[in-house]
């Protein structure tokens, strides 16, 4: 994680300029218009943007509340990337020259400058039958019974804000706009993963539809630009491997998938030829002997018999064999890989800072006198 | 009138959902009404926990939660007010854990429970530090479940009084514009704290005391508006919360000199004594030149990254991203911020105000279980518990009850003075006015307060309505006009700022947050064990006592 370099706060201040597309929802019109702002050093764009509407255009409509990254209200998109306002610090920005130009989020309709109508959103988290179906109704005498270990498994989930910074950057969504989407597939798995809801296979049922987790062009832009760590692309891996553990396997993207692991397994290495009749069935790729020809003809197919086995393709297989023995097939399986990766994260960004010399921890620090 | 319910729930943070959840649940027909989309709502940047007598870390039972929040509340709380929350508090906690909530826990998977300030055994159940967020997450779940309707982006502004009681409100539509008067049998507000009238809070923008303002323009009173909570560690310059978790997992605060100077001010209770002493702690060492740039430290070090990284996730990422220091290597640089209101809205242990069909639940309220200092992970509690009851009652009230209706000149008023403001063209925009208010009431009305300086807050409140009088909206639109909201924001605060300096003048003691080190340094049970009760007549705030309503537990003096 970048850390923010920035002055002691309060010592001084910066001056910059930004650009702000302006929509005026009464007439339609849109501009790109400039501010030339001073700010306190430590000033997030948030804090620019207030600057702008106290001291030069009180009519700029941007939501806020919380200014510290938990309500969700202030996502917008800055250099066309989206971010959470409150949370980008402007100092290196002010420092470069640069001028930032700031837009509304992307996959929902504009409804005035920075705001966005976010009922679609909300219309796909509800979509997903957003509440825990524990498979009863009165209240149970006291809490469920739950390891920390079971609850870790929807842990990133339940960080999700639901600011929309991953709708607004979803790629899938911009060709279909009724994609379920990263933030309500990442809600969908805090309940398929969550010990205590009895409807697991349901949901999965459902999410396994049309516009549903397989439409997922794994850009991982959602990712990238999660605000909260939530990492919604990886809560749709989940999901899948989740489907394709309880057997719902219909789509064809859950039978592409299994076809990777199944040519793995067998031999190695990835069989194409047979990947389109595994993947759309044998009549759909029927239809399309022709454009196989075609690639056959320019050397682009391998041919299918005898099969290509790589050399140490029983190493391979122990690894599938391990995965299955393990039980790290389904969602668990990719949320201890997270959990390794965040270890491994963590220790790489440590490894360049020092522990400050006068308190080492574990020590309580020395009393002064009196 | 644009529509009508049985039941109003003005505000949709933890204390509105869940009244709206129960007022469904018991038949009625109730909507929510919000200025900001309910998950936006400021019961989610609670970080710590809830405060329950579980007993899962250890022996623990009601009682002993009654009585560390009586002595918390340093013998300003209603003890009856107290004994109920603290025993509907764990099935409260259940019922939320069998909703979804996702809590921490121990080895043996039950709900984990925390030490905090001032509590005499680990009972904040939490779900790392992102407790208020779990909470207002799972109540949305099940508002979604039923499918209460909720007006989202609605900024109420005007109580609608007809035939003596409280019959529905009138809201601007922020994203279509123009005013909309919603009628209801009952109303309750919900609408949080007033934190904005400082300059370092830790509270959301949206904490402008809307419904307190609302429920003193219709006559209701307003009750300890003196006791605004300053919470020891909050980030400079803004006051972003850092969470007393931290202190609950073991971490020191330290002076310039590398001390933990608490052993002078709590030596028992060390870090986890409660908010008013260890925020008195800190500014004495700061004024006394033993700060660091105007802060004193944070040690979470020891508590090593492990810790840090499972049950302190959230505040690095605060640390990291406004103070630019990581905890596991750097102690964070705190200060006292202005964090919570316990007082608010004069309500009984149903919610009930003086004006028939109104309620109030959570910061907006007060009821009084806080008193003059608050509990750690007692806000959440309480808007659960309280929450709860409001919503009961007024389902239950309303169910009885059969006619609403907005009279046509409540709705013309309410056009007419809107018009008014949207058309002055010549005068000063309110953020100067905004801006002042928040410096001198932290200046003035802070953590310690002098008489001289509070009488000169009064007469700075009064001029600076006199401006507000004249400010002038910029935006003059209908879609999405924050500019006008935040005008009416500002009229809000103002009036509650003139209620908390009259009631602090008034009481010559020091008790709780209300602390006057030079002329009146101790509290005094004779004459001050009385809650300050606020009304506007004339347009000046009039000033009552109310005697405190005690069951068994008699003040004794407050040390930790």
């Amino acid at each position: 994680m970048a850390h923010a370099i920035a002055p002691v706060p309060g010592s001084t201040t910066m001056e910059l300029a930004l650009k702000i597309w302006r929509y005026n929802a009464e007439t339609g019109a849109k501009e790109l218009r400039r501010y030339e702002v001073e700010a306190p050093d430590w000033a997030t764009l948030l804090d620019v943007l207030d600057i702008v509407k106290d001291k030069h255009d009180g009519t700029l409509a941007y939501r806020k509340s919380c200014r510290m990254m938990i309500c969700g209200s202030c996502g917008m998109r800055m250099d066309g990337a989206a971010v959470l306002a409150c949370k980008t610090r402007m100092w290196d920005i002010a420092q470069s020259g640069h001028e930032p130009v700031i837009s509304p989020m992307g996959n929902l309709p504009v409804v005035k400058d920075l705001v966005v109508d976010m009922s679609p959103f909300w219309g796909k988290i509800r979509a997903v039958k957003p509440w825990l179906e524990p498979g009863y109704d009165e209240v149970a005498e006291k809490e469920r019974i739950v390891s920390q270990q079971q609850m870790n498994v929807i842990h990133k989930e339940a960080l999700c804000i639901m600011c929309g910074c991953c709708v607004s950057e979803c790629n899938s969504m911009e060709s279909d706009p009724e994609f379920l989407g990263p933030a309500a597939l990442a809600k969908g798995f805090r309940f398929v993963g969550d010990a205590r809801d009895q409807t697991a296979p349901e949901r999965l049922s459902d999410l396994n539809s049309e516009h549903g987790i397989w439409d997922c062009t794994r850009c991982y832009f959602c990712n990238e630009r999660c605000p909260k760590g939530v990492d919604p692309r990886d809560a749709i891996a989940k999901l899948g491997a989740e489907s394709i553990k309880e057997g719902i396997d219909h789509d064809m993207g859950a039978k592409h998938a299994k076809w990777f692991v199944t040519s793995a397994k067998t031999t190695g290495w990835l069989r194409e030829t047979e990947l389109v009749p595994k993947t759309q069935g044998i009549v759909s790729a029927i239809k399309q002997t022709k454009f196989a020809l075609g690639l056959a003809k320019r050397g682009k197919v391998p041919p299918p018999v005898p099969p290509h086995v790589a050399d140490r393709v029983k190493e391979s297989r122990a690894l599938y064999n391990l995965v299955k023995e393990q039980g790290r097939d389904g969602a668990l399986g990719i949320v201890q890989g997270e959990h390794a990766l965040g270890r491994i994260e963590f220790t790489e960004e440590a490894g360049v800072r020092e522990l400050a010399p006068e308190l080492q921890p574990g020590v309580e620090p020395p009393h002064a006198e009196g | 009138m644009e529509a009508k319910h049985d039941v109003l729930v003005i505000g949709a943070g933890c204390a509105g959902m869940r009244a709206a959840i129960e007022a469904h649940d018991a038949g009625a027909d109730v909507a929510l009404l919000s200025k900001i989309h309910p998950v936006r709502s400021h019961s989610g940047a609670a970080e710590g926990g809830i405060n329950a007598a579980l007993g899962n870390a250890s022996d623990d039972s009601p009682e002993e939660h009654a009585f560390d929040t009586v002595k918390g509340s340093d013998y300003l709380g209603d003890q009856d007010a107290i004994q109920i929350l603290c025993d509907e508090a764990p099935d409260d906690v259940y019922q939320l854990e069998n909703w979804g909530a996702v809590f921490s826990r121990t080895e043996d998977g039950r709900i984990a429970q925390r030490p905090f300030g001032a509590a005499g055994e680990p009972r904040t159940a939490y779900a790392a530090d992102i407790t208020g967020h779990v909470l207002v997450h799972v109540l949305y779940e099940q508002v979604m479940k039923r499918d209460i309707p909720t007006y989202e982006e609605y900024f109420a502004w005007r109580l609608v009084m007809n035939d003596d009681r409280c019959q529905g409100v009138i809201a601007w539509d922020l994203l279509h514009g123009g005013l909309k008067s919603i009628g209801a049998k009952t109303v309750i507000l919900a609408t949080g704290g007033a934190g904005r009238l400082y300059v370092g809070t830790t509270n959301a923008y949206a904490c402008t005391g809307d419904g307190m303002a609302m429920a003193l323009r219709v006559g209701v009173a307003l009750k300890d508006m003196e006791m605004m909570q300053f919470h020891p560690t909050t980030l400079a310059p803004t006051g972003v919360l850092i969470t007393e978790g931290c202190r609950g997992e073991g971490a020191y605060l330290l002076n310039s000199e590398n001390d933990r100077f608490l052993k002078r001010y709590a030596p028992n209770a060390m870090e986890l004594a409660s908010r008013d002493v260890i925020s008195r702690a800190e500014q004495t060492e700061i004024d006394e030149g033993r700060g660091v740039e105007g802060n004193v430290l944070l040690d979470l070090r020891h508590l090593g990254a492990d810790r840090i990284l499972e049950r302190l996730h959230g505040t690095r990422e605060l640390s990291m991203t406004f103070a630019g220091v990581d905890p596991i290597y750097e102690p964070i640089p705190v200060r006292p911020g202005a964090h919570y209101h316990m007082g608010g809205v004069d309500a009984d242990v149903w919610g009930q105000t003086s004006v028939t069909g109104l309620y109030a639940a959570g910061e907006c309220a007060c009821v009084s279980v806080h008193g003059a200092n608050r509990l750690g992970g007692n806000a959440l509690m309480e808007t659960i518990t309280f929450g709860k009851r409001a919503g009961r009652h007024a389902a239950d009230w309303a169910l009885s009850h059969t006619t609403v209706e907005v009279p046509r000149s409540t709705e013309t008023d309410a056009a007419r003075d809107l018009k008014q403001l949207l058309e002055r063209t010549e005068g000063e925009r309110p953020w100067s006015i905004r801006d002042e208010l928040a410096t001198t009431m932290h200046e003035n009305f802070g953590v310690f307060r002098r008489e001289e300086q509070m009488q000169e807050q009064g007469e700075i409140v009064a001029r600076l309505r006199e401006r507000y009088e004249r400010v002038v909206v910029d935006d003059k639109g209908d879609v999405f006009n924050s500019d006008l909201t935040q005008a009416l924001e500002l009229g809000f605060l103002l009036e509650l700022a003139d209620c908390m300096v009259v009631s602090g003048i008034a009481r010559k003691e020091s008790r709780g947050a209300h602390a006057r080190p030079d002329d009146f340094p101790s509290r005094d049970d004779e004459h001050y064990m009385k809650h300050t009760i606020v009304r506007v007549e004339d347009d000046r705030p009039q000033l009552e006592w109310r005697d405190v309503t005690m069951t068994k537990w008699q003040p004794q003096e407050r040390k930790y």
